[in-house]
């Protein structure tokens, strides 16, 4: 088949020119849009273009010309988070009441809640000041459920800590969290001429002694030295201070995907995250999206210590050559000696190989680095 | 050993039956509350007889005319006979000859005191709240576990760097052994080329 290409620069092809293409020569259509400043712009030019080619039952191909930068990536996610955001809030047309029955310290209670807006931090905030401050995460109906995502129904609620009799979950959820915050520090750290591309974080495993990101970090030959993992630690132990909350939200796979067009490998993933219920849970942290099953912590007020530890060349089978990119850190709550955090930072910048989706490369080099 | 010679408990002159007495009271209380607080003294002396009275009670049963005799001397109040056998010799038939039935802690000395350290006798699986609090189990805080795996890997690290010394070791050894089996048969070689020499 015939593939004809339209080249979009500020003056457009009308509509029906395409339409006539399409009945004439029964062809499919490459749209070539040219770097606009305005991106609210080329997105509009874009689903404009769409819904005519899929009124027409016609392949539509999209390359963008110019390269992207993280930064128009966020903003045009966070606009289309905040507009999904907003439209689910405008659900809620009546308030209706809900009992939480809390289980735990100070005193057992029951609280009338707000449903679908109330969550399980407003519930803290009847109770008690520490409980707003040290809960990680909540447990409803024996489910694990994030501070910040509201309450469906009548439940019974708990608070989850670090120093907790049985704080294996909190630890799922906060080296869960670190991951996330590791995608947030590589899509902010390089300069505007690298397009990062975060491809995907394995499940938490605490034992494995190190947390993981791989991505595409558009820099091919980086070896990166110390200083320049320090200046990557550095953006990760900054969230501390500024308290961000993680803000869940459950959207649409065909919204998910639009968010996600720029990035090859998330693009590839969503249909197959989507195949069971066709949403997709999205996190946002600051202005930093990404999707997880979760649950995530409260805030990054819980972060006392966090190191970017190593950056290591892996071979995906399914996405080519990747970063795997390495972090440790420790929650406010727990403390440890700087010299015995030196002894865990060391293991953890070893290759993790867990969840490894091909083999690593240069594993020798990686092994004489670390025994240095 | 010289026996033990009992001060008169009850004041100069009233010999060891004031003491045993004492003692018997003592041993009473405990079978009665289960946990009592005393004088060290008086609470480690009466322990032992109370231990005894309940292996004995253990061993022989209600049907054995001597234990009974015993549970009567020792027990002034003749409801705690029933106690004995049909509560107490349940409760510790399974800790026969494993352990104790009683516990003793030592308590604070008061002061301004009489100088006599007190202490707490109890009997095993009673019904007051446990002496020691529960202590909470830290292995599964997040630093622990990071540090548990990390002593894992540097305990199996260390393991393998001393295999490979040790084989490292035993191939220098050999090679030695081979140098020196080398070196004979060349002195050998040599010895049969001078033989050789001289012969032609």
């Amino acid at each position: 088949m015939k593939v004809v290409p339209f080249r979009v620069h500020l003056q457009l092809p009308h509509a029906h020119t395409i339409n006539w293409y399409i009945r004439k020569l029964g062809c499919d259509i490459k749209l070539e849009v040219e770097r606009f400043h305005d991106l609210d712009m080329r997105r509009n030019i874009l689903s404009v273009y769409r819904k005519i080619l899929q009124d027409n039952k016609c392949r539509c191909y999209c390359s963008h010309r110019h390269r992207l930068t993280n930064g128009e990536v966020q903003k045009k996610r966070v606009a289309l988070f905040d507009g999904e955001k907003e439209r689910q809030m405008s659900m809620i047309r009546r308030i209706e009441k809900i009992s939480v029955e809390y289980r735990g310290v100070p005193e057992e209670c029951t609280l009338i809640m707000n449903k679908g807006l109330s969550t399980p931090f407003n519930c803290a905030m009847h109770l008690q000041e520490l409980l707003m401050r040290r809960s990680v995460v909540a447990l409803v109906n024996g489910e694990l459920w994030d501070m910040h995502r509201p309450l469906t129904e009548d439940c019974e609620l708990t608070f989850l800590h670090f120093e907790d009799e049985d704080p294996r979950l909190v630890n799922k959820v906060f080296w869960r969290a670190c991951s996330f915050i590791l995608g947030y520090v590589l899509e902010r750290a390089f300069k505007d001429n690298h397009h990062v591309q975060l491809c995907s974080f394995p499940p938490p495993d605490v034992k494995s002694g190190s947390f993981v990101y791989d991505a595409d970090l558009d820099l091919p030959n980086w070896q990166p030295t110390q200083m320049e993992l320090n200046c990557l630690s550095r953006i990760g132990t900054r969230l501390q201070h500024e308290d961000l909350k993680f803000d869940r939200l459950e959207v649409k796979a065909s919204l998910a995907s639009e968010m996600f067009e720029d990035n090859r490998f998330k693009s590839e993933q969503i249909p197959e995250i989507a195949a069971q219920s066709g949403r997709v849970t999205l996190y946002r942290l600051g202005d930093h999206i990404d999707i997880s099953k979760g649950p995530m912590m409260s805030t990054t007020a819980h972060l006392a210590r966090y190191t970017v530890t190593a950056v290591h060349d892996v071979e995906s089978d399914k996405y080519g050559p990747l970063k795997r990119v390495q972090g440790l850190a420790i929650p406010q709550q727990l403390n440890l000696h700087y010299w015995t955090y030196n002894k865990l930072v060391n293991r953890a910048s070893k290759l993790n190989t867990k969840h490894l989706l091909g083999h690593p490369v240069n594993t020798d080099q990686h092994r004489q680095e670390a025994s240095k | 050993m010289k026996p033990r010679r009992f001060a008169g408990a009850a004041g100069p002159g009233t010999g060891p039956e004031a003491r045993l007495k004492k003692i018997r009271r003592v041993v009473t209380a405990l079978i009665r509350h289960e946990r009592i607080e005393s004088t060290f003294a008086k609470c480690d002396e009466a322990r032992g007889y109370a231990e005894r009275l309940i292996q004995i009670a253990i061993k022989n049963g209600d049907t054995h005319r001597e234990t009974m005799d015993m549970a009567d001397y020792w027990l002034e109040e003749k409801d705690l006979v029933h106690k004995l056998f049909k509560v107490l010799v349940p409760r510790y038939g399974p800790l026969y000859d494993k352990e104790s039935f009683t516990a003793m802690w030592r308590l604070p000395n008061k002061l301004p005191g009489d100088g006599q350290g007190m202490s707490l006798l109890e009997l095993k699986g009673n019904p007051w709240p446990p002496i020691q609090p529960k202590q909470r189990d830290t292995k599964f805080l997040l630093t622990n576990i990071l540090l548990e795996e990390f002593k894992k890997d540097y305990n199996s690290q260390k393991k393998i760097s001393q295999s490979t010394k040790e084989i490292s070791e035993k191939t220098n050894i050999s090679k030695q052994e081979v140098e020196e089996i080398d070196s004979n048969n060349n002195a050998s070689d040599s010895v049969h080329n001078k033989d050789t020499d001289r012969r032609t």
